[in-house]
């Protein structure tokens, strides 16, 4: 809607003066007082002392039952900002580097709010990114739109383009994740009949229902559409039922230790069919570790892959570095959203939140680390959704995950398994 | 038809083997001690984490294992008997449900501490393992852990029948005081029974490790099935549990074969009710001890 842009310009426009000014006057003695020192001195030890250094707020869950991709979030959004350091910082604003405040969310929807909140009200912070997880990120965003400061975040979400300005979303949407498993499941075979499984919770039940609703226009035969109550002590009754039913793919709804489960047992039963395991647990590096080489040729689909383009494999290599593992999608999309920051700040010439927001809202980028996404391109909706956003197939394939779909991300030809 | 039929009651039989190890030690706790122990479900989680932690520090195959998580929760069992329910017993019920209660979530949230909410697995080269035949199959790991469990149980019914230890404890669970008078010392046959059923949750968890992920709340998955066990099969009665529990695994897995995926447990549920509305005092009852 074009009315929801009107009132934060309205409301920018006051400070606006007075922090130009502001900044001018910065600007004007970062570079007399740096070209002076620079004689006396040596440049090296002024370059921090010239310009202030941007806050970026970190919200993820470091401790708690969400702990480990948020751990590896963290690791990511450090290597991010020293990224964009090493490369100079922002330069409109005198080479300011950027200074992560990281905060541990615990997994615990009750101190996200808390910790968003004493995080905006602590700290000068010119935008947030966080948390991953949806329910988590669904109390930050609210937070920070009371507070007007703009959160960046890779949880999928479709909540978070409802009614939202501050919040941003640069990846692939829930609901264009069905369509995309759909679509894979065709891969396998022109006559694609699908065995859904789902655990019956609110995740299990609304992806479900995604599924159903899309299948008939993707022409996918759903032949068997099942829930299961989550945390059971065995999957051999539940695969029983998949083999009677005569499905050539498998869609399993289910978080981690279910799905190690289920695809065990695919294999021990010698079930041919080709399993699709979705995003979230699947596509980390501790699933391949838990299963093994059960887990070649498993499908899934994610926001993010390390082998999109070049740049993400640099970000990979340096990722593998510092933490042993490949950079899994949050971890990488965490890369490309700080420097989607960082072009954002370069363009507001400032550190005030409002003006990064306006600027990320601009924001239109194909190339460099901030484009770097399925689709190569970055540009924001009215909705704060990314038009140019999708998903990518993906495939374990010698215990790396390989892009396979669609055509134009493809990396690697489809394993038959 | 009938080899969906046949496949779902070996599924149910292999993992009713495990629900039997962590049922005959909580019947054997009520039979001699005569408290609930609601803590049984972590000793299994304990178990677990002891074979993953030798298999991944020291290479040792978690069934290997065995050896060493029933000793180290046998020696549990005795020191947490000896120090604390034996505070407990009396005849007020209240303090023993809330010591047990209270061990279960102590050792919930300390292993949540210490080994974080992370799903452990390891990898055997048994782990994906089955046998055909014909159109049925077998998994290796759930073949072993079912036969290890029922070999244990076989062992366990053969202690208590044939040793004085073990003839001590059932008199302890038939009569404490008469026992008492007959020479028996209550203190030392609590102290083994507390060990013993601890040692079996123990193995429960070495038995599991190949086939099932480690987590703190693993515990509280197959304690439930237990405690249905416990009860359909007579409160205190080593072999009722045990029939009990075979009889939940293939209840369990025949309602997620014909029923729903997600009606297992009705099934189960279902069948407590019918065996409490005709035989209260469960399945075991007829046979005495």
């Amino acid at each position: 809607m074009p009315g929801d842009r009107k009132p934060s310009a309205i409301n920018n426009a006051a400070p606006t003066n007075a922090s130009r000014t502001k900044l001018n006057r910065r600007k004007f003695l970062v570079k007399t007082g740096g070209v002076l020192a620079a004689g006396a001195f040596g440049a090296v030890p002024l370059r921090g002392w010239a310009a202030d250094p941007i806050n970026i707020g970190a919200l993820y869950p470091s401790t708690g039952s969400m702990a480990q991709i948020g751990i590896g979030c963290v690791a990511a959004a450090k290597l991010a900002v020293d990224m964009v350091n090493e490369a100079g910082g922002i330069k409109s604003l005198g080479g300011a580097k950027l200074n992560l405040i990281v905060s541990d969310v615990q997994s615990d929807t009750t101190v996200t709010r808390t910790e968003t909140d004493r995080l905006i009200t602590g700290n000068k912070l010119s935008a947030i990114h966080g948390c991953y997880a949806s329910a988590l990120t669904l109390i930050a965003s609210e937070v920070c739109e009371r507070a007007r400061v703009p959160i960046i975040t890779g949880s999928s979400s479709d909540q978070l383009n409802k009614g939202r300005s501050y919040t941003f979303t640069p990846f692939a949407r829930a609901s264009q994740f069905a369509k995309a498993q759909l679509q894979m499941a065709k891969l396998v075979s022109e006559q694609a009949k699908v065995a859904v499984i789902f655990e019956n919770t609110a995740f299990g039940t609304s992806t479900s229902n995604g599924l159903k609703e899309l299948a008939p226009g993707e022409g996918v035969e759903i032949v068997m559409f099942e829930p299961y109550s989550a945390g059971f002590t065995d999957a051999s009754p539940l695969i029983n039922k998949v083999k009677a039913s005569g499905a050539n793919t498998l869609f399993s709804l289910s978080y981690l230790n279910d799905l190690i489960l289920i695809v065990r047992t695919v294999k021990q039963v010698g079930l041919d069919i080709a399993i699709n395991g979705g995003s979230g647990g699947f596509v980390m590096p501790d699933f391949y570790k838990n299963v093994g080489k059960a887990a070649e040729g498993l499908q899934g689909v994610a926001h993010w892959n390390h082998d999109v383009n070049e740049d993400a494999q640099k970000v990979n290599a340096e990722f593998k570095k510092r933490t042993g593992e490949f950079a899994f999608e949050y971890a990488g999309g965490l890369v490309a959203q700080t420097f989607m920051l960082a072009d954002a700040l370069e363009r507001a010439a400032s550190a005030d939140p409002k003006k990064v927001r306006d600027a990320l809202s601009t924001l239109d980028v194909s190339s460099g680390y901030a484009a770097m996404a399925p689709g190569g391109k970055v540009k924001f909706g009215p909705d704060g959704k990314n038009v140019y956003g999708r998903p990518v197939g993906v495939q374990w394939q010698n215990a790396d995950l390989a892009s396979i779909f669609p055509k134009e991300d493809a990396r690697a030809p489809l394993l038959k398994t | 038809m009938w080899e969906t039929l046949a496949q779902a009651v070996i599924n149910g039989l292999l993992i009713g083997g495990i629900y039997a190890l962590v049922s005959i030690g909580v019947t054997l706790i009520f039979g001699v001690v005569k408290i609930v122990n609601f803590a049984q479900g972590e000793f299994v989680m304990l178990g677990m984490y002891i074979s993953f932690f030798l298999a991944t520090q020291f290479g040792i195959d978690p069934l290997v294992s065995l050896v060493v998580s029933m000793p180290v929760l046998f020696l549990a069992g005795v020191l947490i008997q000896h120090f604390l329910i034996r505070r407990v017993l009396g005849p007020n019920d209240m303090p023993q449900i809330f010591l047990t209660f209270a061990l279960s979530l102590l050792l919930l949230n300390l292993s949540l501490m210490l080994f974080s909410a992370n799903y452990r697995t390891v990898h055997t080269s048994y782990s994906d393992e089955a046998w055909h035949i014909g159109g049925l199959y077998i998994p290796v790991a759930k073949l072993i852990a079912f036969a290890v469990a029922m070999a244990l149980s076989g062992l366990l019914w053969v202690f208590l029948h044939t040793t004085d230890l073990g003839r001590a404890m059932r008199a302890a669970s038939q009569n404490r005081d008469v026992a008492m008078l007959m020479g028996i010392n209550p203190n030392r046959v609590f102290a083994v029974a507390f060990g013993t059923a601890l040692a079996l949750a123990g193995a429960a968890g070495s038995l599991l490790m190949p086939f099932y992920s480690a987590y703190p709340f693993v515990g509280q998955v197959f304690v439930l099935m237990a405690f249905v066990a416990v009860v359909m099969g007579t409160l205190g009665n080593v072999m009722g549990a045990l029939v009990a529990s075979l009889m939940m695994g293939v209840a369990e897995s025949l309602g997620i074969q014909f029923v729903g995926a997600d009606s297992g447990l009705i099934v189960v549920f279902g069948l407590l009710l019918l065996t409490l509305a005709f035989r209260p005092s469960g399945l075991g009852a007829r046979r005495g001890r």
